[in-house]
């Protein structure tokens, strides 16, 4: 196939996809050299994470959780039906009867001086280390295989910005309840709390639905941390079932490019989701393209409907009323059956 | 329902008459108010507070809350069907939640028991949970829900229908079901298995299309269910984990229309057609769609050092449907193409299609010192989709003779390549800075039948190519005040469609300020500018999104507390298209909305449980679809006794539309009830 840019005048590619393998394998070993340098440079910083060195310049020991209920009773005893109890009574954890230590470091300094400032506090740490300390055991584990590339990750949201370590019980880790989990996410996502606020959207604030249904706020290997189904299909096949196929005659938008081609799935002014308000122009935005032996190139995927088409009537204003299977077709390749 | 209000009666007297007293974490203050939208029964429910400090458990076997009661609705003035297609409560006794936990001290068959349900009695929206949990040995939930759809609006419909059509107008459920049972959680091998169970029924208003004449609103049955089946073992150690799960799926659609009457269709019947009225006798129409699927996953992570992380996944999936289609119809049809005039027509259809898909991705993180970390991910995706179709038609010519058979076949192969790479830098500069940088590389490649009217027409090839940038900062001053930066910046060779991300720029703002403990504020600022220059597309859309919050809880939330959300957005899109005749013309869209949502709870230290919520939302949007949706809402809990609560709801709806006035909708929603809790 002949690649063809629409437009010469058009910006190009980007400038280190055009260059030679040479000169990019150069670019590439400046750029980790320069990395280097200032790695080199900013560990002259003062590096933020565990308590300033102790006095004597002897490492801290484990002390055991035992010394830790001495004074932190309430929190020793609501651990005790903790999920993260385990670390305390499981040898191959490494960390028996030290579950405490295990997050929190060493403590005979801090049970000596009884300061602050002598112990590690996760929820205080860069949230890099802090998930570190908590990746240290939960990487491995299936939630967390998109973890350290998700936008949370990189956006700093640590684990424990969602997770109550101590909290007592399975469900007081984190939000469990519908109305919980969506609270939570808005607390943050306030933009996207707000498309919610529209006519037409998700069932979110009625508490039929959460956010977590829809997103992995782990991470995923699909694009806004979307949940997958059936392996590796799009989460909105999960309750739109009847959408899945494989259907003899697809509509290419909807495997290419997904649901969020033609609808707004958080919510919309415009019925049935839709990013237009009027169907045709959900439709004729794409079904421009004259047809021809034209190569590909922008967007020439649509072609324009043909002459019958009176734009001007109402039967025709609404593509769907023929149209009907829009998502695909098991019949038809017009998708009128 | 009747019984089941009156179980829920007794087992709530039962939970009230328990002496036991009240666990402290459900007296616990909210720190942060509740959202209005939430249902009442979430309102009062014990609130996630911060504290490091939680309160120690009790040994009490049950605690929870129940909530029913009734609602009213005040006649719904203006378009009712709106009103259902936009909110959809009813009248009646209701179940409003039930959140209990149980915990058996003796552990014998489980140590903790969750059962959960909401919106029971009626209500559009019906969830149910049921967990259990036996510390290493399982752990069990169930998952229920059912959501009524429906959707009559009339501005998507055709004006010109006959009276009492709706077009593309449905009434359907959507119900989910899944069961999964993880044995020895906790452990290093843990087997579990899982079932999935999505189905849909209802009715609905579908169109027969006959040739490009006319097209006939027809009622229809819509009938469809996926199940699927899924087992695997993970392996966890401290190391590395694996998973491997195995799965299948089952899928059918049964959607049947049916006819028997005189319909003329959208075309009024004065206008003739090669001197012929359209009409449609009789329709009987049937789809027998059978679908199944099998699908592997494979799922790694590893830590080969503190230094070094990598994880990956392989996902194949396998679904095949087929599809037998019958079709018999009765009328006066006419058929432009060959000037046939007709009265009856069959239409007997299969298909099949197989679609292998595979899917893989992997990727590393490497850590040089504390301050500085790579990442480097890859991502695969491949499907192929091999159908084939035949359709076969007959026609009844007037002459009461039959037309030969006409036959459409077609067989192709539709393949799909989806390719991405991406490498990201972070580098600590201080403990409170944090910049980060990237590039991404998307590419790929989709052979589909698109841009081809005919049923056996070829097929259409397009690429993908697009380079993204990527940085970003965060800046963490202390706990107190956060701030977050993210830009994404691409040009694009190569997009599939006119209206596809092709040379454009995302960023996005986030901060957080909490002067003190019981004052906080949110703000987020995002814009997306996606431009595609070419002659004969000329695409120009920019969205942007401003957004405040603050939450403010004195006392932790005592006497008063407070929030409040805004939210500002703007949408502009101009593309050119093809309209009339071919005419180069514009489609415009514009959106530019305000969005609020507020509550503000009082409560009375001198009468403990006594709150008195005040809130509500309100959309409006002027642009193409000018619209109002007003939500108010005032929500009072009175303590009736130490475990008993009158909970008490006014709520507004509100809704217009400045262009289809005929849309709108208001009414009045009162719903009262009495919580138990222990």
């Amino acid at each position: 196939m002949t690649r063809v840019r629409l437009n010469p005048k058009a910006p190009g590619p980007w400038p280190l996809a055009r260059v030679s393998r040479p000169l990019a394998t150069g670019l590439w070993i400046w750029l980790v050299a320069t990395l280097f340098a200032i790695n080199a440079w900013g560990a002259q910083d003062k590096p933020a994470a565990p308590p300033a060195p102790p006095a004597d310049n002897k490492p801290a020991t484990f002390v055991g959780s035992t010394t830790c209920q001495g004074c932190h009773e309430d929190i020793f005893n609501a651990f005790q039906k903790n999920p993260h109890q385990v670390v305390e009574k499981d040898k191959k954890r490494g960390f028996e009867n030290n579950a405490c230590e295990s997050c929190h470091g060493p403590g005979s300094k801090h049970a000596e001086s009884m300061s602050a400032a002598d112990i590690r506090n996760p929820g205080k740490l860069k949230p890099a280390e802090t998930d570190k300390t908590c990746l240290g055991c939960h990487l491995n584990q299936p939630t967390h295989i998109g973890r350290l590339n998700s936008s949370h990750a990189k956006n700093q949201v640590s684990c424990v910005a969602c997770h109550s370590v101590h909290k007592n019980g399975p469900n007081g880790m984190v939000a469990r309840k519908t109305a919980d989990i969506n609270q939570q996410c808005a607390q943050c996502h306030t933009d996207v709390w707000a498309s919610f606020q529209k006519p037409y959207k998700h069932r979110l604030p009625e508490g039929a639905m959460s956010c977590v249904d829809c997103h992995n706020p782990h991470g995923s290997f699909l694009p806004r941390s979307i949940q997958t189904v059936n392996a590796n299909e799009p989460t909105c096949f999960k309750c739109h079932g009847d959408k899945r196929g494989p259907f003899p005659f697809e509509h290419a938008p909807v495997r290419l490019e997904g649901c969020g081609a033609c609808h707004q799935p958080h919510g919309s002014s415009n019925p049935r989701m839709l990013t237009r308000t009027e169907v045709r122009f959900v439709c004729l935005e794409c079904h421009s393209n004259l047809p021809g032996p034209k190569p590909p190139a922008n967007g020439t995927l649509g072609t324009v409907p043909p002459g019958l088409h009176d734009l001007r009537s109402p039967r025709f204003q609404n593509c769907n009323l023929c149209h009907q299977k829009v998502h695909g077709s098991y019949v038809n390749r017009d998708f009128f059956k | 329902m009747r019984l089941l209000l009156a179980l829920i009666l007794m087992t709530s007297a039962a939970v009230a008459q328990s002496e036991q007293p009240p666990s402290q974490a459900a007296q616990a203050p909210a720190q942060t108010p509740a959202k209005p939208d939430e249902k009442p029964a979430d309102a009062q429910a014990p609130a996630q507070t911060k504290t490091d400090s939680p309160a120690p458990s009790t040994e009490q076997w049950v605690s929870g809350t129940i909530d029913f009661g009734y609602r009213w609705l005040t006649d719904v003035r203006g378009n009712f069907q709106e009103y259902r297609s936009v909110v959809n409560l009813g009248e009646g006794p209701k179940l409003f939640g039930v959140d209990l936990t149980f915990l058996d001290p003796k552990k014998r068959l489980f140590d903790r028991l969750d059962v959960r349900a909401a919106g029971w009695g009626g209500d559009p929206y019906n969830t149910a949970h049921l967990g259990a949990r036996k510390m290493g040995i399982y752990d069990f939930t169930f998952d229920y829900s059912n959501i009524a759809y429906f959707d009559a609006v009339p501005s998507y419909s055709n004006p010109l229908a006959p009276a009492g059509f709706n077009e593309q107008a449905f009434d359907t459920h959507r119900r989910n079901m899944s069961f999964a049972l993880d044995l020895r959680p906790g452990k290093h091998i843990i087997p579990y298995l899982a079932f999935e169970r999505n189905s849909g029924y209802g009715h609905g208003i579908d169109t027969w299309v006959q040739d490009s004449n006319n097209e006939f609103a027809v009622p229809t049955l819509l009938r469809d269910s996926t199940n699927n089946y899924r087992g695997g073992v993970r392996f966890e150690y401290n190391r590395f984990h694996v998973t491997v799960e195995q799965g299948g799926t089952t899928f059918k659609d049964d959607d049947q229309s049916y006819y028997s009457g005189v319909n003329y269709g959208d075309v009024p019947p004065t206008t003739k057609i090669l001197g012929q009225t359209e009409v449609l006798y009789g329709l009987a129409q049937a789809y027998g769609i059978r679908g199944t699927s099998i699908y592997s996953k494979v799922l790694f992570t590893a830590n080969v050092n503190d230094a070094m992380n990598y994880y990956g996944q392989f996902l194949f999936s396998e679904p095949k449907t087929t599809a037998n289609f019958s079709e018999l119809a009765a009328g006066g049809f006419t058929q432009l193409s060959s000037l046939l005039f007709y009265s009856g027509q069959q239409n007997i259809g299969t298909g099949v299609a197989n679609q292998p898909h595979t899917s893989a991705s992997l990727g590393w993180q490497g850590r040089l010192g504390h301050r500085l970390r790579f990442m480097d991910s890859w991502m695969l995706d491949h499907s192929h989709d091999a159908a084939s179709s035949l359709l076969a038609q007959q026609l009844l010519l007037a002459t009461a003779t039959a037309s030969p058979k006409t036959f459409d076949p077609l067989a192709y192969t539709q393949v799909v390549n989806y390719n991405q790479n991406q490498f990201d830098v972070m580098f600590d500069v201080t403990s409170k800075l944090t910049l980060r940088g990237g590039y991404r590389y998307v590419w790929g490649d989709a052979t589909v039948l698109a841009g081809q009217l005919s049923q056996t027409g070829t097929l259409a090839m397009g690429e993908l190519s697009r380079n993204v940038g990527l940085a970003g900062l965060t800046y963490r001053q202390s706990e107190k005040l956060s701030f977050n930066l993210d830009y994404e910046g691409s040009s694009s060779d190569r997009i599939y469609f006119r209206t596809s991300l092709n040379d454009y720029n995302k960023a996005r703002v986030r901060a957080k300020y909490a002067p003190n403990s019981a004052l906080s504020f949110q703000a987020n600022f995002q814009v997306l500018n996606n431009q595609n220059p070419a002659a004969d597309i000329r695409y120009d859309f920019q969205s942007r999104d401003n957004s405040l919050a603050v939450y403010w809880t004195p006392k932790a939330g005592k006497l008063i507390s407070v929030m409040g959300e805004y939210d500002r957005s703007t949408l502009n899109s101009n593309i050119s298209y093809l309209g009339l005749f071919l005419a180069p013309m514009t489609s415009s869209y514009y959106d530019r909305a305000h969005t609020a949502t507020s509550a503000i709870d009082f409560n009375c230290p001198k009468i403990p449980g006594f709150k008195l919520t005040v809130g509500g939302s309100l959309f409006i949007a002027s642009g193409t679809r000018p619209t109002r949706y007003y939500q108010p809402l005032a929500r009072l809990t009175f303590p009736l006794h130490k475990h008993l609560y009158w909970n008490t709801e006014w709520k507004y709806y509100g809704f217009g539309e400045q262009f289809f006035l005929y849309e709108g909708f208001r009414t009045h929603v009162f719903t009262t009830g009495i919580r138990v809790s222990r």
